[in-house]
């Protein structure tokens, strides 16, 4: 992959970040969408928004690419700020929209042509950077076939090779894994990585955790505030004090029922058809386990396990929806 | 400017793709004209009459005649009595009824006042209004007839003092002798259809976009509010080049209704005439946040009070000073007088000084409106 | 069909036509207001015609004769020319409808009652209005003529002459001539109409656009539910939106309905469930809402406005056309219209028309199935 075109903001040798958000805000009518989130990216590091749907987090992308004008606080985008000069900051970065916004009815060139187009390649560079987005995209071949023929994972990558036909500095990508089998994200990770290596800034949204542990850093948002921030080794350090058991139990829902009344336990969570405990001391287990058994359930084993960042999340956000520290 | 070439190749590309709407854009015109230019006709001719001659005598055959060979009035029924008259007209047979009492012949002869009914079916007030205006000549002329046969008795004395006063008026029509209200309306039709394919097209050009997501990508690019408009409309402005030919072509050979005025004017007043068209569809497109929005923004604030009031059938002059202001703001009202004064009248540009101004002003204002309006942003 | 999975979709359009109050509010408010605007505007009279005077004589008689012109309602002076080349361009630029010019020696013909010709010429682009103008022209001269004769016999001492024909026109169903009779209803038609077929047309193919159409195929619910469920809800508007603008037709206008309300509710309502059907029915012949907006509008906006009776008469359009004609259901509500409000007659009268609608509404609710069927195959 070729270095970034706008390698002053992509480099090392930048002073400063690629993205700094100071108390951005945004309200619509009595509704606040993103309360006061603050926080910096690094150049060439790929930081995640994390969150369920409805968090702020596509809201929060919108507003750093210029498509939303902030309520209040600010912002910068290579070093430009958000609010005073929109169209600077499109200049430079790229955006691939929750919905891959492709033409369907263009085809695979034709959307690559049209975008380059508009973003001021000249056409000698437009057929150079077609063939490099087909090749990247795994879309040899199928150069002639409608954005809409094409199945998730292709369409992906195509939307986020349109989005960095200009070698932009940064890119912004807001759920771009949704829908897609696993090996697909599991690709197109592989492709964020690249660019991220060579220098390009990725912020990405997405509610998958999984995909959440790829990232530099991190930052948790729940109804429009952040409730975490860090890398995932840090929160998963810190967020979870303690440890989590992994305990195979006949019956999930009546154990998680069974465990609710014990006070040692911390937190409980049903993860298919096993349970994960959450405790403050590991000799808590056996109290767990106990309370399990008369209960009436079998429990079939139990073990300590490494907490992933969906614990953490459960632990940051309870079922009710309030954010707990 | 090359960011406009993209937007009008993707756009081309994109109407290409649609199987149903090029043929629909390029075909429905012609066969709109030939169906309504033949429709619209407004002569009142041949209406339909119930003839009830209850006297059978020479005289009233012979007015029963003179009715019939006006060439306003065909034989639609004979019935024997006024009430099958009236049924007649209500079941919608006729639209009048001429009915000759038994008297009627003797009454003449005998220098007495002769009864004669006509009824008219006054749900259709206009052939009912013409009917009765030639009805009313037909019966004028009668009547001097009789009075000239019936001054025959007199002395002669008497007679030389009498003065037999007749004004004819000789009447000279300009422009459509044969009073053809094709020739009349096969413009118009035209132009309506021009105005409401321009309208239609455009009006989903943005929003669109807007509905499917792909907006929001494009104002994430360098690309301008300009650039987008330009790019937007230039695609139209072609093809309507290409509809205007195509009605063009089509009245001729249907109609044989042809240009008396310069081709290149109308052309280009034409053009004039469907940017601003298209440059209203786009500015609803702007506003309407919805497809559905845009399409019943302009079917109903702009298409139906366009077709309704600028002038089509329903003249202007007679509309009230508050409604007559509002269609000020339709370019449809001046291209009217624009294509009828070259289609009927052969004016030049000269005449339709004052039209094109509008158009151009119309035209330019909705454009810079719509650019404006545009926001790169995504409230 | 299953009365649940009917009312289940209707449930969910009323709960998204809610959501969407601007679509509400054109649906509802937007019939009534283009009535108002419409009706007010729109008439057929041929009346203040713009004439232009050259007199060449003026006598008192040639004074008089131009008299009788303006105390007509029918034309209003604008100019009074003094050279006859000023006639064609005014006539070219379209200020002046007629120019009438009085010959020298009028006043002298008509005191020896010698036959005078004056001239009129006329804008004949509209030759519909022309031909009016005309007719009017000739009327007042031939009633100026008619006058003086008798003038001059009650001078002669000639007493007795009654005039020789009698002559009572009488008018049915709508004596004062007033276009608003005739007028309305056709502006009831061609707006229930657009109303209609634009509500439903666009239901089915949003959902085909954004992608829900095929959830909607996956799950049990069968096409004729499902056009019915969709249908409902607009058929509610639609009467409600009819019911404001035949009472504002009444109360604004005076158009009275003659005949029984029952029958005009009946048939209104076939009419509503044909239109929507059609609109439907558009919806599934078309891939995106600009295609089947497109299709609405060539199929229905033009040729109702032309083609229903609304203001062209069928007897002057050639065979062909009329037949198309008879495809357009607006042309059988405008004749079941103004045979119940106008004439205010009975069913027996537009029987013929109430089929002709219940044929039409099953027809684009039968296609409508059908083609749903084959495509959810």
């Amino acid at each position: 992959m070729s270095q970034p075109m706008d390698a002053g903001t992509g480099s090392a040798t930048t002073a400063g970040p690629a993205i700094r958000a100071q108390e951005l805000t945004k309200r619509f009518g009595p509704f606040v969408a993103v309360d006061s989130v603050s926080f910096e990216v690094p150049a060439g590091s790929i930081f995640g928004l994390l969150g369920a749907n409805g968090a702020g987090k596509s809201t929060t992308i919108r507003m750093l690419c210029g498509l939303l004008a902030p309520t209040s606080g600010t912002a910068t985008v290579a070093g430009i700020d958000i609010a005073r000069n929109p169209e600077g900051v499109k200049r430079r970065i790229g955006y691939m929209s929750q919905r891959f916004s492709l033409y369907n009815d263009l085809t695979v060139e034709e959307n690559i042509r049209f975008f380059g187009g508009v973003y001021g390649l000249s056409d000698r560079e437009l057929v150079e950077r077609q063939r490099e987005t087909v090749r990247l995209a795994g879309l040899e071949g199928r150069e002639k076939l409608l954005a809409r023929e094409l199945s998730g994972g292709w369409k992906q990558r195509l939307a986020l090779g349109c989005a960095m036909l200009h070698r932009p500095g940064i890119v912004f990508l807001d759920e771009p894994t949704g829908g897609t089998d696993p090996i697909s994200r599991r690709l197109f990770w592989d492709v964020i990585n690249e660019l991220a290596q060579a220098g390009t800034t990725v912020l990405v949204t997405t509610h998958y955790l999984d995909e959440a542990e790829y990232c530099n850093e991190l930052v948790l948002m729940h109804a429009g505030r952040i409730v975490a921030q860090g890398s995932p080794g840090v929160l998963k350090r810190e967020v979870i004090t303690g440890s989590v058991f992994e305990v195979e139990c006949s019956d999930p829902v009546a154990g998680m029922s069974a465990l609710r009344g014990v006070p040692e336990v911390r937190e409980t969570a049903i993860f298919a058809t096993r349970l994960h405990v959450s405790l403050d001391r590991d000799q808590d287990i056996e109290t767990a386990l106990a309370a399990l058994r008369s209960a009436g359930l079998s429990v079939s084993g139990h073990a300590r396990i490494v907490p992933s960042l969906e614990d953490v999340f459960i632990r940051l956000i309870d079922r009710n929806g309030a954010a707990t520290e | 400017m090359r960011t406009i070439r993209f937007i009008i190749r993707k756009e081309f590309q994109q109407l290409r793709r649609d199987r149903r709407l090029l043929p629909l854009i390029f075909l429905s015109p012609v066969l709109q004209i030939a169906l309504l230019g033949y429709a619209a006709n407004m002569d009142v001719k041949d209406i339909p009459l119930a003839v009830c001659d209850q006297d059978h005598s020479v005289e009233s055959r012979q007015l029963v005649t003179s009715f019939l060979e006006s060439g306003s009035y065909v034989a639609a029924a004979y019935v024997p009595d006024a009430a099958s008259a009236e049924r007649s007209i209500e079941q919608g047979k006729s639209s009048l009824a001429l009915v000759i009492p038994p008297e009627f012949g003797r009454s003449l002869t005998g220098r007495k006042a002769a009864p004669l009914q006509l009824l008219a079916d006054g749900s259709d007030s206009q052939s009912a209004a013409i009917g009765l205006t030639y009805a009313t000549l037909i019966v004028s002329r009668a009547q001097t007839a009789q009075a000239a046969a019936r001054l025959l008795g007199l002395d002669p004395r008497v007679l030389s003092q009498i003065k037999a006063v007749q004004v004819d008026p000789a009447v000279r029509v300009l422009y459509n002798p044969t009073l053809a209200s094709r020739n009349f309306m096969v413009p118009g039709v035209l132009a309506l259809i021009l105005m409401v394919i321009t309208t239609i097209l455009t009006s989903q050009a943005i929003v669109k976009e807007k509905e499917l997501g792909t907006l929001e990508q494009l104002i994430v690019t360098p690309i301008t509010p300009r650039q987008l408009i330009i790019g937007k409309l230039a695609p139209f402005v072609l093809i309507s080049l290409v509809i205007i030919t195509v009605v063009l072509f089509a009245s001729l050979l249907l109609f044989g209704i042809a240009v008396r005025g310069s081709l290149l004017v109308l052309y280009a007043l034409s053009l004039l005439f469907m940017l601003s068209s298209l440059g209203i569809g786009l500015f609803v497109s702007t506003v309407a946040r919805t497809q559905q929005q845009a399409m019943m923004i302009s079917m109903f604030f702009f298409m139906m009070p366009m077709i309704i009031l600028s002038g089509f059938v329903f003249p202007i002059e007679s509309m009230p000073p508050v409604i007559q202001a509002v269609t000020y703001i339709f370019p449809l009202r001046y291209y009217f007088v624009i294509i009828r004064g070259l289609f009927l009248k052969g004016v030049s540009f000269a005449e339709l000084w004052r039209e094109t101004a509008a158009l151009a002003a119309i035209g330019i204002f909705v454009i810079a409106a719509s650019v404006l309006r545009f926001r790169k942003r995504l409230e | 069909m299953s009365r649940m999975r009917i009312a289940t979709i209707m449930v969910k359009e009323l709960r998204q036509i809610s959501r969407d109050p601007a679509t509400l509010g054109v649906l509802l408010v937007v019939p009534l207001f283009l009535l108002l605007m419409f009706g007010f505007a729109i008439s057929l009279d041929v009346k203040h015609i713009q004439l232009a005077v050259l007199d060449h004589d003026t006598t008192q008689y040639s004074r008089e004769f131009l008299q009788s012109f303006l105390h007509s309602e029918y034309f209003d002076l604008k100019l009074v020319l003094d050279r006859e080349n000023q006639i064609d361009g005014l006539l070219d630029e379209g200020k002046v409808l007629v120019a009438m010019v009085i010959p020298r020696g009028f006043g002298r013909d008509v005191a020896n009652g010698q036959r005078v010709e004056i001239q009129a010429i006329v804008d004949g682009s509209n030759g519909n209005t022309a031909a009016t103008a005309i007719g009017y022209v000739q009327a007042v001269a031939a009633d100026y003529s008619q006058r003086a004769f008798v003038r001059s016999l009650e001078r002669a001492g000639v007493t007795g002459m009654k005039t020789a024909i009698d002559f009572q026109p009488r008018v049915l169903f709508n004596p004062e001539l007033r276009s608003a009779n005739f007028l309305i209803p056709g502006l009831i038609v061609l707006i229930l109409m657009m109303t209609a077929v634009l509500s439903t047309t666009l239901s089915i193919v949003r959902e085909k656009e954004r992608g829900t159409m095929e959830q909607i195929s996956v799950s049990p619910v069968r096409p004729l539910e499902l056009i019915v469920g969709k249908t409902v809800p607009y058929l509610f508007i639609s009467l409600v939106a009819a019911a404001t603008i035949l009472a504002a037709s009444r109360l604004l206008f005076g158009v009275t309905v003659r005949g029984s309300w029952l029958d005009l509710g009946i048939v209104t309502l076939i009419f509503l469930f044909g239109c929507l059907g059609f609109g439907v029915l558009l919806s599934t012949l078309s891939d995106s809402q600009q295609v089947a907006f497109l299709l609405a509008s060539l199929l229905t906006l033009l040729p109702t406005f032309i083609l229903s009776g609304f203001v062209f008469p069928f007897r002057n359009m050639p065979w062909i056309i009329q037949a198309v004609s008879y495809l357009l259901p607006g042309r059988y509500y405008l004749a079941a219209l103004r045979a119940i409000m106008v004439k205010g007659v009975g069913f027996p009268a537009f029987g013929n028309q109430v089929l002709a609608l219940l044929i039409f509404a099953a027809a684009t609710g039968g296609l409508s199935v059908l083609r749903l069927r084959r495509q959810g195959e």
